[in-house]
């Protein structure tokens, strides 16, 4: 009987204390409303306070919609689709996403199909720009905000050693040795750990065609790189767009791509007014760059399609795009927005409006993500295993047939 | 002599060990307190020469700070409170099963901690989210009781099996009924073993960062907003915000360390 008493009460005590903890935590919150749109965008804090204070406020008072912009990394939206689509209970209505990012968002089904809302996209947008949303013949996404890496280089150091930021691969490669042959290791790197946007630009640089992967472009290049690699930074094998910063204000590298963003930080709070910007260099073909930068899609399944629609359509007005130019510094898809960015910020926002004008997509195929694995697979072996560069194309030749077909299958 | 030689050693061993653990929060702290030259060179200094605090000044302007540091505190709370209400009952009842059973629930328990977290991640967020958990305390204690709760089990159950078992039938034998004997002698005595477990799970709750990135949309933990600042940041608010999330951990360390004294049983049955 004793042993009875003491098991309810203990269990009691659990219960007790388990109700309570589940009131002081509280449970979900504050259930949004039919006109709350949630946004999702990866930007900075300066970034944020333009967003927050002079887009949203004057949305939100024209439309009467309340606009919960959430930040979040274009890596981690695919996550939260993932789980909330599964659940059927989607959460996020609108997202900014990165343009680079968004084949395997439409390939898992997670996108709205947007082909009747196209009329959206202003008559003055850049030609190339309303591609970039379109897959299989369906727009999925509409755009935003074009972005582009610059090449940033520490003019200290190369005033020292007599070196200009190269134009050309023939220039890079001279800079790569002097640079190793002065101080002993390299000093220039790129970001190839696994982001396959600057082995692109080198591909389509020398004329080849990522989707090939076969041609004497590709071939050009990759034997091209073969022989840069010896002179490059060990850091060119985990750069990533958030090390590269690191990399570049601790001198650690002196030479290498980022995305402007980079410029508030490594000069703005960093101080290092040294590193400057050009717009890359050019290869055997042309000079190439790989266009970046956010767009914008509706979530699927959303019950505020309709707001998300109107959302877009004000992000997209001139006086946005305007204002977005002017206090952030982002260059806009539409011709008829025009300005430039006056201080010192004035010759980052050049070096990035010149790249722009180079800049071409990714291929807009929802089986880009499986290519873009096959890429770091064949550098790997090329260029850092030493791997002879045709052999080596040669045996991925059946993988890209695969999953080509496959994906054809799967229209 | 030798025993002289063996106490400077153990002295020497215990301050290079304390060196190498306080060292990272040192350099965290010191970015975070220092001018930009100082820091972005090649060869920092060990030593801060020019001091400038206008990188915690941004962090504390930036209003980022205080949602996230009082969601990690009741997060963290919260979870250490409900796992030791539910572990310690619950591993003073197996620590008194035959030697088979009790091999049984330790098993079961760490078949849990089997799979890597990243990987049991998304079923637990995809369940969370049809339950309408996203976004809310409650939803991020409960993922994190997933971890816990089979850790802090093991921890207790190696407390309440060290702890004998004439104890408590002596505090039967002197009258006190199973609740008392229980309240009485075998928690107090166990005290340092709860003590160091709610602590683990304190702490690990605190720095957890994968089921806060499922689970949370408006609303973030102070390692999510690193994990913020370290992605879109600069240097010096990502050093700032980093030691803010290393300081409770120090202090929580510093207050509960009175309770990892060793010996403490000895004494206990004469």
């Amino acid at each position: 009987m004793k042993k009875k008493i003491w098991l309810r009460g203990l269990v009691g005590v659990g219960v007790l204390a388990s109700l309570s903890l589940l009131v002081a935590c509280g449970g979900p919150t504050k259930k949004t409303a039919t006109s709350t749109l949630n946004v999702t965008m990866g930007l900075s804090d300066e970034e944020w306070k333009v967003m927050n204070q002079d887009v949203l406020p004057a949305f939100e008072k024209e439309s009467g919609i309340k606009v919960n912009a959430i930040q979040m990394e274009a890596a981690d939206v695919e996550k939260k689709l993932q789980a909330s689509v599964a659940a059927k209970r989607n959460d996020i209505d609108v997202i900014s996403q990165d343009v680079n990012t968004t084949a395997q968002l439409v390939a898992d089904g997670y996108m709205e199909d947007l082909s009747d809302q196209t009329k959206i996209i202003p008559s003055s947008t850049y030609p190339i720009q309303k591609q970039v949303g379109v897959f299989n013949g369906k727009t999925y996404f509409l755009p935003y905000r074009p972005n582009v890496e610059i090449n940033y280089y520490n003019k200290t150091k190369f005033d020292k050693y007599g070196l200009q930021p190269p134009t050309n691969w023939d220039e890079l490669l001279t800079v790569a040795k002097t640079l190793k042959a002065k101080e002993g290791i390299g000093r220039v790197a790129f970001k190839m750990s696994g982001d396959v946007i600057e082995l692109v630009e080198f591909i389509r640089s020398a004329g080849g065609d990522p989707l090939n992967l076969n041609d004497a472009g590709t071939v050009t290049a990759l034997t091209y790189l073969q022989k840069l690699m010896p002179y490059l930074s060990a850091d060119t094998l985990k750069g990533t767009f958030s090390t590269t910063n690191t990399f570049l204000a601790k001198d650690e590298v002196y030479y290498m791509p980022n995305w402007p963003f980079a410029t508030n930080i490594i000069v703005g709070d960093g101080g290092r007014k040294d590193i400057l910007a050009t717009s890359g260099f050019a290869g055997p073909k042309e000079q190439v760059k790989t266009l970046g930068g956010e767009v914008l899609g509706v979530v699927k399944g959303t019950k505020n399609k309709a707001a998300a629609l109107k959302f877009i359509k004000y992000l997209e007005t001139k006086q946005v795009q305007q204002l977005l130019l002017k206090k952030n510094g982002w260059p806009s898809f539409r011709a008829d927005v025009t300005g430039t960015v006056t201080g010192w910020q004035a010759p980052y926002y050049q070096a990035t409006d010149a790249a722009l004008k180079i800049a071409q997509p990714l291929p807009n195929v929802t089986y880009m993500p499986d290519v873009n694995k096959l890429i770091n697979d064949i550098f790997q072996e090329t260029c850092v295993q030493g791997k002879d560069v045709k052999t080596v194309l040669q045996d991925y030749q059946p993988k890209l047939a695969k999953i080509k077909a496959e994906a054809k299958k799967a229209q | 002599m030798t025993t002289r030689k063996l106490h400077f050693g153990r002295i020497i061993l215990i301050t290079v060990i304390s060196t190498l653990m306080v060292m990272p929060v040192y350099l965290l702290f010191k970015i975070s307190i220092s001018s930009p030259s100082e820091v972005l060179t090649q060869h920092p200094t060990f030593l801060i020469h020019h001091f400038d605090f206008s990188h915690w000044r941004d962090v504390f302007q930036s209003g980022n700070i205080w949602a996230p540091l009082e969601k990690s505190l009741i997060v963290a709370t919260g979870t250490m409170a409900l796992a030791t209400v539910i572990v310690a009952p619950a591993s003073y009842a197996i620590s008194r099963l035959s030697r088979k059973v009790r091999f049984g629930y330790i098993a079961a328990l760490f078949f849990t901690k089997m799979f890597p977290t990243v990987g049991i991640a998304l079923p637990i967020a995809i369940t969370f989210t049809r339950w309408g958990l996203v976004d809310s305390d409650f939803g991020l204690v409960m993922a994190h009781l997933i971890e816990e709760i089979p850790f802090m089990a093991w921890i207790l159950l190696s407390t309440f099996s060290a702890i004998p078992k004439a104890l408590e039938e002596a505090a039967l034998v002197d009258g006190a009924n199973r609740m008392q004997a229980l309240r009485y002698v075998v928690f107090p005595v166990a005290a340092q073993g709860i003590a160091v477990a709610a602590m683990y799970v304190w702490l690990n709750s605190w720095n957890e960062f994968t089921f806060a990135l499922y689970l949370s949309l408006t609303t973030k933990t102070l390692p999510l907003e690193v994990y913020y600042y370290v992605q879109r940041g600069g240097f010096f608010e990502t050093a700032a915000y980093s030691t803010l999330l290393a300081v409770p951990v120090i202090l929580i360390t510093f207050v509960l360390q009175r309770y990892l004294k060793s010996e403490y049983l000895s004494g206990a049955v004469k």
